[in-house]
């Protein structure tokens, strides 16, 4: 029987060009559609977030799918208080500390790795290892800022801090990266 | 304020100072590089944004999503309004079984020292499951003439649907056959257990697909 309402939750109709309200309108009614239209405006970016949150495409992909999952879940407790992309990277980026929580508990018993010197390496392999010994909040700043160009007030939005945070921790990030960058060898 | 290598680093955070910085990096090679290398971060950053394909990952999604019950728990049109008439039933038989529980307590209150009457049940099942009966046909009496409407719009459509280039009649036709199918599969599903509000929600669901999808034909007709 459940492929009857999935074919009418797929032949349900959607906008050209869907409001935010429009859409999670549409999200909330269980409209396939209009979580698809969230997949094609906003899933190449969720999975290269993810991706340098967590370091492997497999984990990436599953930490969209398990976003994706949990706001079907939670859209009708969505009330429009942000946008709906804003709220959906903040389920992903809990999603991909959840993923991150069960790695460090893996992790625990093997040993640290070694941070290789980044000064001789060309500038972007360089700042892909660098990046990987931000601390998190760093990190994620940069990593949407930098990265992906989502603006701070965005930025502000997801991570639930003033706009003047985000502007404070992209700034310790990329002080923080220059450091290692520069850092000779000697 | 003389500029010196050291204020640099808060330049880079308070942009207010750069004019003064720039002004230093003229005469300062270290402090240039210090400067190229700030910039170079931020535009090698965006070479990182990482891009694969991963077809199967949205229908891995979908197919997830399908499986899962509407995210409100929505109740069609319909079944609300059959709440709303057992709920006015259950006022009405409230109300009866009142008169006939209250006003013989009033007339005859228990006497000092006299037990109450035993509570009697308030209403036979029988008188309830006809109450529910007579609910759910006026129920189906609704849908009917609310399937009969839709029928009207139909008839409205066919000539557009059966305009032979007409785009729109093709795409439409397409998603009818579709709502149509699962439409009757619904009924009969229906008529197996006339209770079951999954089932009318289902159909009322696809009844108003189909009413949007002819009133979408009919519009778009008349913009042609
Ligand atoms: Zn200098």
């Amino acid at each position: 029987m459940w492929e009857i309402g999935l074919q009418l939750r797929f032949a349900a109709s959607l906008p050209d060009n869907p409001t935010d309200a429009e859409l999670a309108t549409e999200c909330k009614r269980g409209n396939l559609r209009a979580y698809e239209r969230l997949y094609d405006l906003h899933s190449a970016r969720m999975k290269s977030v993810a991706f340098h949150m967590l370091g492997s495409h497999a984990d990436a992909e599953d930490a969209v799918q398990e976003t994706f999952l949990k706001v079907y879940k939670a859209v009708s407790a969505f009330e429009g208080q942000s946008s709906l992309a804003t709220w959906i990277y903040r389920i992903l980026i809990n999603c991909c500390y959840d993923v991150l929580r069960r790695q460090q508990r893996r992790a625990e018993a093997s040993p640290i790795r070694d941070h290789p010197s980044h000064s001789d390496l060309p500038l972007k392999i360089a700042l892909r290892g660098a990046l990987s010994a931000l601390n998190e909040r760093q990190r994620l700043v940069f990593l949407l800022f930098e990265v992906e160009g989502l603006k701070h007030s965005e930025i502000a939005g997801i991570l639930e801090v003033p706009e003047g945070t985000s502007r404070s921790w992209l700034f310790e990030a990329k002080r923080e990266l220059k450091r290692m960058l520069t850092e000779s060898a000697v | 304020m003389k500029f010196e290598c050291g204020d640099l680093e808060r330049a880079f955070e308070h942009a207010q100072l750069m004019p003064e910085a720039r002004e230093h990096l003229k005469h300062c090679a270290a402090c240039r590089k210090e400067y190229r290398l700030w910039n170079e971060i931020s535009s090698t950053a965006r070479e990182l944004h990482e891009e694969w394909d991963t077809p199967a990952l949205w229908p891995a999604i979908r197919d997830v999503l399908g499986k899962l019950p509407n995210p409100q728990g929505r109740r069609p049109w319909w079944a609300a309004q059959r709440t709303w008439m057992l709920t006015a039933a259950a006022v009405v038989l409230a109300s009866t079984v009142g008169v006939f529980s209250v006003a013989p307590w009033q007339q005859h209150p228990p006497q000092e020292g006299q037990e109450p009457a035993a509570v009697r049940p308030l209403a036979s099942s029988g008188n309830r499951d006809l109450l529910t009966e007579q609910a759910l046909a006026e129920v189906e009496r609704t849908e009917s003439a609310y399937r009969q409407s839709i029928d009207k719009l139909s008839h409205l459509a066919q000539s557009e649907l059966l305009k032979p280039r007409s785009t729109a009649g093709v795409n439409c036709k397409e998603k009818l056959k579709l709502l149509d199918d699962a439409i009757a599969e619904t009924r009969a599903n229906l008529e197996q257990n006339r209770y079951n509000m999954r089932l009318q929600t289902a159909l009322a669901d696809l009844y108003r697909e189909k009413k949007q999808a002819l009133q979408e034909l009919l519009t778009s007709d008349q913009k042609n």
